[in-house]
């Protein structure tokens, strides 16, 4: 396989991810600041579940970032972090 | 340098003087490297008043340390990448280990002089290139002159991304078109969900989303740029007999190299943070959140899925994104222009660089010719410094407002 063709794969499954992480977090956490926003109406159960769906969205943003951050320091240990079992494990290089 | 001499302290060859001028050397440009790059994590969030100046470097600046401590397994292998001075294991090439290894050295050597010249140069212009691209560049230049265009690995073997053009020009072309488009695309996003919602809502939610971003690239960028230092300075140790393990790397190697991109990194490249977050958009709280978050995705994905990127290029491509994503946000294009060339010319420029010190110091020869690569670098970067004393930008005018510099005269005299 030429190098071009190898870039090309690596790059758009980096776009993918990019998007996923980069852009549909951020976008979560945008929702999330609506939505705690949209709690300080007056009805009291509209309130209650707008604040509930704020700290679900900044939930999943939280989980995203740990796993980022357990990446980087995975690293450094020579561990890498598969997703092959659904869960997300720590193997060696 | 104390602990580059402690190997053989007990008797100062001409080849430890070679050895400890690498050293310092390498350690220079790991400094250069941090204040290159503090402005890909925190140029947005200085330039939206998220963190006062001082408190963001500061913040990179112990997060590139920590990151740098957390590498604990280094790879000796940094310049297997772009250049043949080493076996796949990471011990030197046999056939420059003649004399304690003095060619390899002086290969080394001519490659950080040229990296950091252009370093500084680029920085003086307040131009965000890539500090990975000036090492290659300095380190390929140097080899071309003194190995001949075999010393360069151009392609890989075709099973996987190596080489000057997988490693180094493909992914130059790719990433910040990635990261830019990552960046627009949450840019738009955030735009879209949050209109109509209070300011007091979103200006202390999107305050803590930059800082937060930003931080993790921070880390990411200690463990991976101290990391390419530590494995010239510990390849440079085994070729001159210092250091035999390929295994590990000495400890004080690992410390002085963390303290100097993290010293470099709190130094703060206020020139280049001010071109990022200035000059090339006027960001806003929701862009500083996309671009920094599109800049931690993508260099961690790519690294995980083993292709490398330059943490500057992406950085640099997500704020443009931020700029195109934003509905009817101002990109000034001229700005992004002289950052593309920048871009293009650093690894021809800093090889240019790298090759030029590799002659110099080979036609004077030995140790003389080493500290002769050693001064000019030293009078350069002095020139450089004291040039940019004329028109100084530190954190007190980092945020002034742009003005796009005009150049009559250049036009008139063209």
């Amino acid at each position: 396989m030429s190098s071009l063709q190898l870039a090309l794969e690596g790059a758009w499954k980096v776009l993918a991810a990019g998007l996923i992480l980069g852009a549909g977090l951020p976008a979560l956490f945008a929702a999330g600041i609506r939505s705690l926003a949209s709690g300080g109406q007056d009805q009291d159960q509209r309130r209650l579940r707008g604040t509930a769906v704020a700290y679900l969205c900044f939930g999943i943003v939280v989980v995203g970032v740990l796993l980022g951050l357990t990446y980087i320091v995975a690293t450094g240990f020579g561990k890498t972090l598969t997703f092959d079992h659904a869960v997300p494990t720590l193997v060696d290089k | 340098m104390e602990p580059a001499g402690r190997g053989n302290a007990h008797l100062v060859t001409e080849t430890s003087v070679v050895l400890i001028l690498v050293v310092i050397t390498a350690l220079g440009f790991d400094f250069t490297n941090g204040f290159h790059d503090t402005a890909n994590a925190m140029a947005t969030s200085i330039a939206t008043g998220a963190l006062r100046p001082k408190v963001a470097v500061l913040l990179s600046a112990v997060l590139n340390l920590i990151g740098a401590f957390l590498s604990v397994q280094v790879a000796l292998t940094v310049t297997n990448a772009v250049v043949r001075l080493q076996n796949p294991d990471g011990t030197p090439k046999p056939g420059l280990l003649a004399d304690s290894g003095e060619a390899l050295l002086l290969i080394v050597l001519a490659g950080l002089a040229g990296a950091i010249v252009w370093n500084v140069f680029t920085w003086l212009l307040g131009l965000p290139s890539s500090s990975s691209h000036a090492l290659f560049g300095g380190l390929i230049g140097a080899a071309v002159a003194g190995l001949g265009w075999a010393g360069v690995k151009w392609t890989g073997d075709g099973g996987k991304l190596d080489g000057v053009v997988g490693k180094v020009l493909l992914p130059a072309v790719m990433s910040p078109l990635i990261a830019g488009l990552v960046a627009a695309a949450g840019t738009w996003m955030i735009y879209r969900i949050t209109v109509g919602v209070a300011r007091r809502f979103t200006d202390a939610g999107f305050r803590w989303g930059q800082i937060g971003s930003a931080s993790l690239v921070s880390l990411a960028h200690g463990t991976n740029d101290a990391q390419k230092t530590m494995g010239v300075i510990t390849l440079a140790l085994i070729a001159s007999g210092t250091w035999t393990d390929t295994g590990s790397i000495p400890f004080w190697v690992k410390v002085s190299c963390a303290l100097a991109i993290s010293l470099g990194t709190y130094l703060g490249g206020w020139r280049i943070i001010r071109t990022l977050g200035k000059g090339l958009v006027e960001i806003a709280p929701p862009q500083g959140l996309a671009a920094e978050s599109a800049s931690a995705a993508v260099i961690l994905s790519s690294s995980q899925l083993g292709f490398a990127l330059s943490t500057t290029q992406v950085a640099t491509g997500s704020i443009l994104g931020s700029g195109v994503g934003k509905p009817g946000a101002q990109v000034r294009w001229r700005v992004a222009g002289r950052m593309v060339l920048a871009w293009l010319i650093t690894l021809p420029a800093a090889g240019l660089a790298g090759a030029l010190m590799w002659w110099i110091g080979d036609s004077i020869g030995s140790t003389a010719g080493a500290v002769v690569v050693f001064v000019i670098l030293l009078l350069l970067t002095g020139l450089m410094w004291a040039r940019s004393r004329r028109t100084p930008v530190d954190h007190h005018n980092v945020n002034d407002d742009w003005q796009e510099p005009s150049r009559p005269k250049a036009e008139v005299t063209a």
